[in-house]
């Protein structure tokens, strides 16, 4: 029997019944009298432009305008719509150079379908006839769709902040010659026996949440800017709104509806800097903005492409010696998250396997593409791709399985982490890769795929991934979390974590009821607007279980203290002696001496008097409890994954046939939330392996921003799936528990490839895998 | 523009409805029933988060469908699968019980197509489930636990009707 209550249960998700009913709300469902609809116009003519002239006159006239912005009617301060800047301290952020340099409209496009205009209506279709009626000149320039392109002398500056177009290298203070590793990888290198190195590109992917963006904002009467948003940091949105402004916090109001799913894709801001301007330009009256789905491939951030070099050594037995590697990735138009992932991709490296030596450079360049941020994994499974085909072929020429490779050379326990000097306090990841490999059948595929001559041929691949709970020390990591106990001894537990779909406030409600020792139903939740809870960075470096988890456990010891010790003074005895069962609190071992939750919880909301002798007849105060906490580690997940696909040498397609995403998670406190997480994290990650990129023609345009044509894996493309969860409680976690947010995505994508390369022994080195390069590779294969 | 007058049973509900000839079913479900439950995801009828079920049996995109076409069908929607006192459609409730649901924008427009894959298939194979539910896009749960639900969810019900 479990030691637990609820933990441990896959408890029935909060908001779940809403959601197969459709009631809940969603921002696009909100209608607040009187709204009013706006758009935002976006050039699609060029993805690198000067705005030569912007007449907005006969749009202005159209029938329901009631008013037209070109970019100087509307705040032109510079912001970051993402959230780095304000996660470090001043001094790191000086070191690692992020700047603002977005505008909410531009009269220089930097990207196929940026801002240069906003029309506000009586109807979406009003404001959408009049755009039709702007008249605009260009003035076009040059268009860079890579690093080369933009790096190269005389290319036009994307911003005076940033010479060369470089927007990010890392950062000299820190990282020595601007590398991230250890010891001297060109010394490393002279003891290899072999070497591998190869050149990769990784893809633009996109998240594609099935909710489109939409925004409501109004600037009332009283002064206060309130935004409904389905951001995944509302509490991160809120200090950006009132810089951008110039308003106190306390005149913002950030309203978080139901998310229809993030992925990284909200991490930040995206049109809400736009529709506060809006909202403040035209006082009293609601705005709404619904951004159409062939725009969110477009305006919000996607995963970083790029050129990835890397070059590793390894002995005859085996051993590493050495690993080089350099990440270049097209940042896109604007600066935000160009120090993360540019840093992270490497961090990913460093986290994973015990080099003799390892160099890592991590640069962002500005590009004529649609901004790049977070997505899902950030920037490790890019390194996942280069990073475990190369250990494949390596292991491929001295003739090592590459299981027992990745056993035998995995940081561990006490090791380093992707983060020097935060070793990791747990890792099962022998266990993940053993119970895998029993799981797909490793040793027997493997021996069966070795002697394939037909025209349909299988294959089988393993990759291994760390990720984290949290990115301290890096970044901020704080969560404030209040817990109420009501008169009838149930609680209200307030934070402003957010859930996205993954079931986070299930979960985060579990560990509030396990650490209270209250039934599940006797927690709710408040949450949802930065007004009613304390600080949260937002949800982001899968944090939210872990840190909120651990905000909430010390709120609810917090609460329970309190009640423990008003018990102990009514049973006089002490607090160290009692327990809590059915909300009843028991001295131990007298199960006689007790007294209800409810009693003392009632006691402290309705202190009264004795009317005869006028003594308190109870404790008073409603027993409030509070926790701002900052998480001691990051403790990294640990995963494993194997794929088994087919692959038709005369067409190229691939067909997924089994999948085994294995994960040391330190505890499921909701397994069939976990599960979720690793299927849908899966789909991502064999997408950005197989078929999902974002693509542009030579000028720039973007040609597949619809669901039609940026192919996503349907439900007839998946594999069988099998989950192996490995619960190796860590001693940092609440209740034990890891991160699971990102880490399903990862390890397929290395998976996928390094089937590929089981089945027709070629390593393709370019994201997405399509069956095209296929064809070609194996062409090629066949010519030589 | 000329407006049309149509009727319009929604949720059991009968309308009689003036409209735009350029409005789709969709707009007239969200702006002028006020019922948000179907949900625009994409517009051009790739995503399947506006399916509804028409007269019972059949599913479409309500985003590609003109409401002026509509006229004198009766239409369902994923609140309409609930019944008065709160009772949720078996399908609904094999989506809560599986953990079908991650963010839940899909989810109404999921469920319909499932109730419609049933009406047609009472005992679908997995297989025939998910070719079923190739115009639904999910970008949350993989699949894994819908194909599940929906499966679970086709026996109960075919139990239940023997």
């Amino acid at each position: 029997m479990s030691e637990f209550r609820t933990v441990g249960k896959s408890e029935i998700k909060i908001d779940v019944k809403a959601k197969v009913t459709g009631r809940a709300v969603y921002a696009a469902d909100i209608n607040l009298p009187g709204t009013l609809h706006a758009k935002i116009v976006r050039c699609y003519e060029h993805a690198h432009a000067k705005v030569k002239s912007l007449d907005l006159s006969a749009a202005a006239k159209m029938p329901g305008v009631v008013k037209v912005f070109a970019p100087g009617d509307l705040t032109t301060k510079f912001y970051n719509q993402s959230v780095i800047d304000i996660m470090v301290s001043k001094d790191m952020r000086g070191m690692l150079g992020d700047i603002e340099d977005q505008k909410i409209l531009t009269d220089h496009v930097k990207h196929y379908g940026d801002g240069i205009a906003a029309i506000v209506a009586t109807s979406e279709e009003a404001a959408e006839r009049a755009s039709e009626r702007i008249k605009v000149e260009y003035e076009p320039l040059p268009v860079y769709l890579n690093a080369a392109e933009s790096s190269q002398e005389g290319a036009v500056q994307f911003t005076p902040q940033k010479p060369g177009n470089m927007a990010f290298e890392l950062p000299e203070p820190a990282f020595p010659n601007n590398t991230l590793g250890w010891g001297d990888a060109d010394e490393g290198f002279k003891e290899a026996d072999i070497i591998v190195e190869d050149n990769f590109y990784t893809s633009k992917q996109k998240q594609a949440q099935m909710e489109p963006n939409s925004y409501i904002a109004l600037y009332d009467d009283d002064g206060l800017l309130s935004c409904w948003t389905s951001t995944q940091m509302p509490k991160s949105v809120q200090p950006k709104i009132a810089k951008l402004f110039n308003l106190p916090m306390s005149r913002v109001r950030i309203i978080q509806t139901v998310v229809g799913g993030g992925f990284g894709a909200r991490l930040g801001m995206v049109l809400e800097p736009h529709i506060c301007a809006l909202a403040m330009a035209l006082p009293g009256r609601p705005i709404k903005v619904q951004s159409p789905r062939e725009e969110d491939w477009l305006t919000s951030p996607s995963r970083h492409p790029g050129d990835y070099w890397m070059k590793m050594g390894f002995k005859k037995d085996g051993t590493p010696v050495a690993c080089d590697a350099k990440f270049v990735n097209y940042k896109g138009g604007y600066y935000l998250d160009g120090s993360g992932v540019a840093f992270t991709t490497g961090g990913w490296v460093s986290g994973l396997y015990k080099f003799g030596a390892l160099r890592y450079k991590g640069e962002s360049y500005f590009t004529n593409q649609p901004v790049c941020g977070a997505y899902r994994g950030y920037g490790n499974p890019q390194t996942n791709f280069v990073l475990e085909q190369l250990v494949d072929r390596a292991c491929h020429e001295l003739n090592i399985d590459p299981v027992e490779w990745r056993k035998k050379w995995h940081k561990d326990v006490g090791d380093d982490g992707w983060c020097a000097g935060v070793p990791y306090a747990s890792c099962a990841l022998d266990e993940v890769l053993d119970e895998g490999a029993k799981a797909i059948d490793w040793k027997a595929k493997r021996e069966r795929y070795a002697k394939q001559t037909g025209v349909k041929r299988r294959g089988v691949g393993v990759a291994v991934m760390v990720h984290t709970s949290g990115a301290m020390p890096m970044l901020l990591e704080h969560t404030v979390c209040s817990v109420r106990l009501n008169e009838d001894a149930t609680a209200v537990v307030a934070f402003a974590c957010s859930d996205m779909g993954q079931g986070s406030h299930t979960t985060l409600r579990q560990i509030a009821a396990e650490t209270l020792g209250f039934p599940l139903e006797d927690v709710s939740l408040s949450v949802g607007d930065s007004n009613d809870a304390g600080y949260d960075i937002g949800a982001h470096a899968s944090r939210t279980l872990y840190v909120g988890g651990g905000a909430v456990m010390a709120a609810c010891k917090d609460a329970l203290k309190q009640l423990l010790e008003r018990a102990a003074m009514l049973l006089e005895a002490n607090p160290d002696d009692l327990e809590i069962e059915d909300k009843q609190i028991f001295v131990k071992g007298s199960p006689d001496r007790k007294v209800a939750a409810a009693e003392i919880c009632s006691g402290g909301v309705y202190p009264f008097l004795n009317p005869q002798t006028g003594a308190p007849e109870s404790i008073p105060g409603q027993i409030l409890g509070y926790s701002s906490f900052n998480p001691m580690h990051n403790s990294p997940p640990f995963g494993a994954c194997f794929v088994e696909l087919e692959v038709d040498t005369e067409t190229g397609e691939i067909k997924l046939i089994e999948m085994v995403n294995g994960h040391d998670i330190g505890r499921a406190i909701n397994p069939a939330v976990v599960e979720g997480q690793l299927e849908g994290g899966a789909q991502q990650g064999l997408g950005m392996a197989l078929t999902e990129e974002l693509y542009f023609d030579t000028d720039g345009k973007v040609l597949n921003n619809s669901f039609t044509d940026y192919k996503m894996l349907g439900p007839s493309d998946m594999p069988k799936i099998t989950n192996i969860i490995i619960e190796n409680p860590d001693p940092h976690g609440p209740f034990g528990a890891k991160s699971v947010g990102e880490a399903g995505l990862v390890a397929p994508v290395g998976a996928t490839a390094n089937a590929i390369y089981n089945a027709i022994g070629i390593q393709i080195t370019e994201l997405p895998i399509t069956p095209e390069k296929i064809l070609k590779a194996l062409n090629e294969k066949r010519a030589n | 523009m000329k407006k049309h007058s149509i009727s319009l049973e929604v949720n059991g509900t009968a309308h009689q409805l003036t409209i735009q000839p350029n409005k789709t079913l969709l707009d007239i479900l969200r702006d002028e029933l006020n019922m948000p439950e179907t949900k625009y995801g994409c517009g051009t009828g790739e995503c399947g988060a506006c399916t509804v079920l028409v007269d019972d049996r059949k599913v479409i995109n309500s985003c590609l469908t003109l409401a002026a076409t509509m006229d004198g069908k009766s239409i369902t929607t994923a609140a309409g699968l609930q019944t008065a006192d709160g009772t949720l459609h078996p399908i609904q409730e094999a989506f809560v019980e599986n953990a079908a649901v991650q963010c839940g924008y899909c989810t109404p427009g999921m469920v319909l197509k499932s109730v419609g894959l049933l009406k047609n298939n009472p005992n679908p194979s997995e297989d025939e489930i998910r070719e079923w539910l190739e115009g639904n896009i999910c970008r949350c749960t993989g699949y894994e636990k819908i194909v599940t639900a929906v499966q679970l969810a086709g026996k109960k019900m075919a139990q239940a009707g023997s």
